[in-house]
């Protein structure tokens, strides 16, 4: 009860410091609407030929690369939002003052996220609810499937995100992590094109990405109703990627700390 | 009983790491420090007890050590009866720390907002936490501006608030690093009083005060230590220490015709260029003037003119560059 209490006190915090930034706010908006409309109009103009979305028959194209990019978003945002937030409190003297107290290391790092991800849903319901202005039609007789899928891609992502919050923490700067994933992850995950259709089978390395699966079970249960039962193998290959990669991640920062701390280097930027 | 405060033959040693630079050039990274040798001490309960040195000799270090943000190298730590290697949550529930960085604070929230964070981080939520912040926000005279934005505050007031976070949990000790550094006089003294008769004298809190002010620590400190080099010099009250502090006078010269100092005037004199052609000179000049005498016939020798010479009382850092002159 106490960590959920300090979640909400952080999410508190994030949020009195954004509504400080109004102005950075409105200009979220504009660009999300400036990004639907551009590709609604790169999509009318393209007109990808019949058979080009294999697993999605009868799905337009804006339709496709919209939910591919809305979603992506919570990649990105775990990808960035562990390792910014870190850097902007070590650079901001805050994290020291964080870290004097008896609340544990990997709450404060969960929880200065916590916004990120609210945030991110935010963008994500406008690139919808924006998308449906210029015709997208959403399934929703398929939303457990939907949520479970969404669950599991955040703590999927998150889990790389904190891998990616390790490397700041010691190395201060130049975290690989970020600069990989991010790139494969927009090449091979299908958020643009489906990987199938990558040359000389290049979309096989899709497969060793989770944001693959999370876009592939999204696209199926908000675009085509898929059912639950039909979904399992994007659900069961989430499970996999978060049994492994929060572990992994949690393990990395917990050995990231240690290292900060012999070297004194905890707090340092 | 145990002491508050005990730490053992503590030691730190920074060893640099290597840049890629330095693994692909196969060069050396830099010299390794020790930031704190065989440090051995006693905080007793209830006591104000100062850790006195100049930059660099390993306080805050050694602070940073106390509230589990580094780990030593060597020695043992407890506080409040844990040991630092075992139990750094205990440690940091008896402990609050009090730095004289203002960027510890978020800019944009007010500074009963600042409180109300950090006051969850301490597992303090609901009416219990906002009674102990407009408590604490009464007792350090920032009612009035708790609900404007940290960043509009004075120094005087970042620090008081700096004080109030730190007390947020009521903890038994307190390290304070340097707390009236960037204060004027006035907010400065307000402050020390503060420190001695509400901390100390009203609520009983053993103080660990660090500290380049000499006067500071007459005025507070029951004991202090003195940290050279990250070695313990001594300890002791302020008027025991060691007769190096004792025999060190300064004075202000105001000079005409001297462009440098000239390496004849150097000996065993610390000098500092001033403003206005002005030098400060401090070391130990003897009570007899002779050498003295001596100073200023050489400045008058050299061409020079002496236009004034008042006797100030020397700074800890004159202090101390003459104590690490002696030390090996």
């Amino acid at each position: 009860m106490t960590r959920l209490r300090t979640m909400v006190a952080f999410f508190r915090k994030d949020l009195l410091e954004e509504m400080s930034y109004r102005t950075a706010f409105v200009m979220q908006i504009g660009g999300i609407l400036l990004t639907v409309s551009l590709w609604y109009l790169i999509a009318g103009f393209l007109k990808p030929p019949e058979g080009a979305l294999p697993e999605f028959p009868g799905v337009p194209y804006f339709a496709y690369v919209l939910v591919g990019i809305a979603f992506s978003h919570y990649l990105w945002s775990a990808l960035s939002s562990f390792a910014t937030k870190l850097r902007g409190e070590q650079l901001t003297g805050t994290l020291e003052a964080m870290l004097m107290t008896p609340t544990p290391i990997p709450l404060i790092i969960l929880s200065s996220a916590l916004w990120d991800f609210f945030m991110t849903s935010v963008r994500v319901v406008l690139y919808l609810a924006l998308g449906a202005c210029f015709g997208l039609q959403l399934r929703f007789d398929s939303l457990v499937a939907f949520f479970i899928i969404l669950l599991l891609t955040i703590l999927a992502f998150s889990g790389i995100g904190i891998l990616s919050a390790a490397f700041i923490l010691y190395l201060k700067r130049g975290d690989p992590i970020n600069f990989l994933i991010s790139s494969a992850s927009a090449l091979f995950g299908g958020v643009f094109i489906p990987a199938q259709t990558l040359p000389h089978h290049l979309g096989e390395l899709g497969r060793l990405l989770p944001i693959t699966y999370a876009l592939s079970g999204i696209r199926k249960s908000l675009l085509s109703g898929t059912r639950l039962q039909d979904l399992l193998p994007e659900i069961f290959a989430l499970m996999v990627f978060v049994a492994l990669l929060v572990p992994l991640g949690m393990a990395g920062f917990t050995l990231a700390v240690r290292k900060a701390r012999q070297e004194g280097s905890l707090a340092q930027y | 009983m145990s002491a508050p405060i005990e730490i053992s033959h503590l030691s730190r040693l920074f060893k640099p790491r290597r840049s890629l630079g330095q693994l692909l050039t196969r060069s050396r990274p830099r010299a390794e420090t020790w930031a704190l040798r065989d440090v051995s001490l006693e905080v007793p309960e209830g006591a104000i007890f100062g850790l006195l040195g100049s930059n660099g000799a390993g306080k805050t270090t050694l602070l940073k050590i106390l509230s589990c943000l580094i780990l030593p190298t060597g020695g043992t730590v407890r506080v409040g009866g844990h040991d630092l290697q075992r139990n750094n949550g205990a440690i940091q529930r008896a402990l609050g720390f009090v730095s004289s960085d203002e960027r510890s604070f978020y800019w944009r929230l007010t500074g009963r907002q600042n409180l109300r964070f950090f006051g969850s981080l301490y597992q303090l939520y609901g009416k219990a936490l906002s009674d102990r912040i407009a408590y604490l926000l009464d007792r350090l005279e920032l009612g009035e501006q708790a609900d404007k934005p940290f960043g509009d505050y004075s120094s005087g007031m970042k620090q008081r608030l700096a004080m109030a976070r730190a007390l947020l949990h009521d903890p038994p000790i307190l390290l304070l690093d340097e707390p009236t550094r960037s204060l004027d006089p006035i907010s400065a003294k307000h402050l020390r009083r503060f420190i001695a008769e509400e901390l100390n004298g009203r609520e009983k809190k053993t103080l660990f005060l660090a500290t380049h002010n000499l006067q500071e620590a007459e005025q507070l400190c029951h004991r202090v230590v003195v940290l050279s080099k990250g070695r313990v010099l001594g300890e002791g009250s302020v008027e025991d220490l060691p007769p190096w502090g004792k025999g060190q006078e300064a004075y202000v010269l105001v000079v005409s015709g001297l462009n440098e100092i000239p390496t004849s005037l150097k000996n065993g004199i610390t000098w500092t260029s001033l403003t206005g052609g002005r030098l400060r000179a401090a070391g130990e000049f003897g009570r007899d003037g002779e050498k003295l005498s001596l100073l200023l016939a050489e400045v008058l020798r050299l061409g020079g003119r002496v236009v004034s010479c008042s006797k100030v009382e020397p700074t800890l850092q004159e202090v101390f560059d003459r104590i690490e002159e002696e030390v090996p």
